[in-house]
């Protein structure tokens, strides 16, 4: 047996690295197969799911149509609470959002390797959560057809949006992430278009062509892509910093109790990485068993996303509490009536859900076992997200039930309208990952390659140990 | 003439690029094809200067100019009175000059880098499928008179499929 075989050998026998995805034996070949195969592959249960999520999103378009053709009234919206769960759900899937770039771009800056077979599924998080997201200005305006008024153009009724209102940075700034992040998403995916279409035939071979731009990978192709990611991962985090700090600030410019806050923006942009991560987590456990993606993604995997998780939730909780005890101590008469109503008031089942389904999680994670076991992991994921949605209900319809005039109090009950077009963007975005997961690689083959390149083992007294060489 | 070769190894791919080198063949006769990036000078090749950053660079300033119009210039134009604001107030438009600005960024780092690798590309063009598959792909613009040394060479360097490159519809 030659000395690389001894070694190989060696490390199967003495080490858990080979289980390592960036380890792997595997051919590059078998590599491109294992990501293709399940792609070609769309069972019963993929045409179920995607006729069940089709019926919702139709229902949801129905309950739309309805809201458009009889106006604002259908939904609960009322005096003094003018918004409600649009807005929430506005709020949450801008959250949601958040975890594609934190995945991709700060961890691509920190040359993070675990991130390699991630990334591709988180920036597609990104770009629907920001697409469901962008839906809800529009359906929240009731006249949607008025939305135009919005776009900067001149016109002869000297008609011109009014950029100093926090409401025109959200659609500049969400505008700004939807293309930022579909564009990053679809550079680092050049690549992979290329090899999938040398490896597959009829509309898929065509689809993948066109996509693929002429790439062949030559090495100045590899040197300008390589130099334009590294940009774009610079450049698109102080958008992403940016965006939810801008959505925060549509509550925070008022006066309204406990939305006039300067910490509001980091609070804003902790809480949606912790949601984002959390259903980048959930979303990950789910295609890995729907797309038999074991060889994918591992348990190392599942732990560095787990632990990160954990982090921003106590991030989260650092925030919260920064925010809680200024409000507590200060003591306004107002805020001090929704601290009532929150702990023990008719706000208080939300609050007490709030917290144990943001608290729970993070004392969980603490556990490898739960960080490492997919369906422990996707049932505290999930919960964290039950916790921040319920969050930002607090935060936006919980506050507006009480303001500076006392008989201008007031309750807020969602209608089967509003309730439906909530469901549909959900659906919406499971649609619309469910049918991207089958038409483009889920898995960056060739950021996986590249890492494959950087590891080899390394002999320290005793061990054998897997070492990264220091190239970009 | 045109040859290509392939090679399962990166180490026999830079020994060839050497050789070629020694035989008087310039590194722009010589394309490398992969399916990963190689790192930096891994295949004994210099890396070209990108004007990318420069292109960048412009289009941000482009986007801090749409900001500045649109935040500070057109509020004078479609002048809005309200009791004790000035038109144009810093902070607001702060907001809009970063985004604009940003969004010029992005937006001139993809166009930058698909007008530097020519991009659409959808011609035929010498390619192997197998270069998806792990080979290195070598693609030699030589004279006719090197053929029979230089093919001599890339076996000796566990070169395979030397030959005429396939002009492939990518």
């Amino acid at each position: 047996m030659s000395e690389p075989e001894d070694m190989a050998q060696e490390i199967r026998q003495t080490t858990p690295y080979d289980e390592r995805l960036l380890l792997a034996q595997r051919t590059d070949s078998e590599i491109n197969q294992a990501v293709l195969q399940p792609m070609l592959q769309t069972g019963k249960g993929f045409w179920v799911l995607v006729t069940g999520l089709s019926l919702i999103v139709a229902w949801g378009v129905y309950a739309w149509s309805y809201l458009i053709y009889w106006g604002i009234g259908v939904t609960g919206k009322n005096r003094p609470v003018y918004w409600t769960l649009f807005i929430t759900t506005f709020v949450f899937w801008v959250g949601i959002s958040h975890a594609g770039t934190m995945i991709s771009a700060v961890l691509r800056l920190l040359k993070a390797d675990w991130r390699r077979p991630i990334t591709r599924g988180a920036e597609a998080m990104t770009a629907f959560a920001l697409m469901m997201a962008g839906l809800y200005p529009l359906i929240h305006l009731g006249r949607v057809w008025k939305f135009y008024w919005m776009v900067p153009y001149p016109n002869n009724r000297l008609m011109w949006p009014n950029f100093q209102s926090p409401l025109m940075w959200d659609m500049v700034a969400i505008f700004t992430y939807l293309i930022g992040s579909s564009l990053y998403l679809y550079l680092a995916l050049i690549p992979d278009m290329a090899m999938a279409r040398d490896h597959t035939g009829s509309w898929r071979f065509k689809l993948y062509r066109v996509l693929a731009l002429g790439w062949r990978g030559t090495e100045g192709e590899w040197h300008k892509l390589h130099r334009a990611l590294g940009i774009f991962s610079v450049a698109i985090i102080p958008i992403f910093l940016s965006v939810h700090s801008i959505v925060s600030w549509d509550f925070a410019v008022t006066i309204q109790p406990r939305w006039h806050s300067t910490i509001f923006a980091p609070y804003f942009v902790i809480g949606a990485v912790y949601s984002g991560l959390s259903a980048l987590a959930s979303i990950l456990v789910v295609v890995r068993r729907g797309m038999r993606l074991q060889e994918f993604l591992r348990a190392e995997h599942f732990d560095s996303l787990g632990k990160l998780v954990m982090v921003a939730g106590m991030a989260w909780v650092y925030f919260w509490f920064a925010g809680f005890i200024v409000e507590w101590y200060g003591n306004e008469p107002v805020v001090r009536e929704l601290i009532r109503e929150e702990v023990s008031g008719h706000l208080a089942p939300f609050f007490y859900l709030q917290m144990s389904a943001n608290l729970i999680p993070i004392a969980l994670l603490v556990f490898k076992r739960v960080r490492t076991t997919p369906a422990l992991l996707l049932a505290t994921t999930l919960l964290v997200n039950v916790g921040m949605f319920t969050e930002r209900a607090l935060i936006v319809i919980g506050s507006l039930q009480r303001n500076d005039l006392p008989f201008n109090w007031g309750n807020y009950r969602p209608t089967w309208v509003e309730i439906s077009i909530v469901a549909m963007t959900f659906a919406g975005f499971a649609l619309l990952y469910t049918l991207f997961s089958r038409i483009i690689p889920f898995v960056p083959v060739w950021e996986i390659k590249e890492g494959r390149l950087r590891y080899t083992m390394r002999r320290i007294g005793r061990l054998l140990v897997p070492t990264a060489a220091e190239i970009d | 003439m045109t040859l290509m070769a392939l090679f399962h190894e990166s180490a026999d791919t830079a020994e060839v690029i050497d050789e070629l080198h020694n035989l008087g063949i310039a590194d722009n006769k010589i394309v490398v094809i992969t399916g990963l990036p190689y790192p930096e000078g891994a295949l004994g090749r210099h890396r070209e200067w990108l004007t990318l950053p420069y292109i960048v660079l412009a289009g941000a300033a482009a986007g801090l100019g749409i900001g500045l119009f649109l935040a500070v210039i057109t509020p004078h134009l479609y002048r809005l009175d309200v009791g004790g604001h000035p038109p144009v107030g810093f902070p607001p438009a702060a907001v809009i000059i970063f985004i604009f600005t940003m969004m010029a960024t992005i937006v001139s780092t993809f166009l930058g880098v698909l007008w530097e690798m020519n991009f659409p590309r959808f011609g035929p063009a010498p390619y192997h499928k197998l270069v998806t598959d792990g080979h290195l792909a070598v693609i030699l613009d030589i004279p006719t008179r090197l053929e029979g040394q230089v093919r001599q060479m890339l076996e000796t360097h566990h070169a395979h499929h030397v030959g005429e490159p396939e002009r492939m519809t990518l």
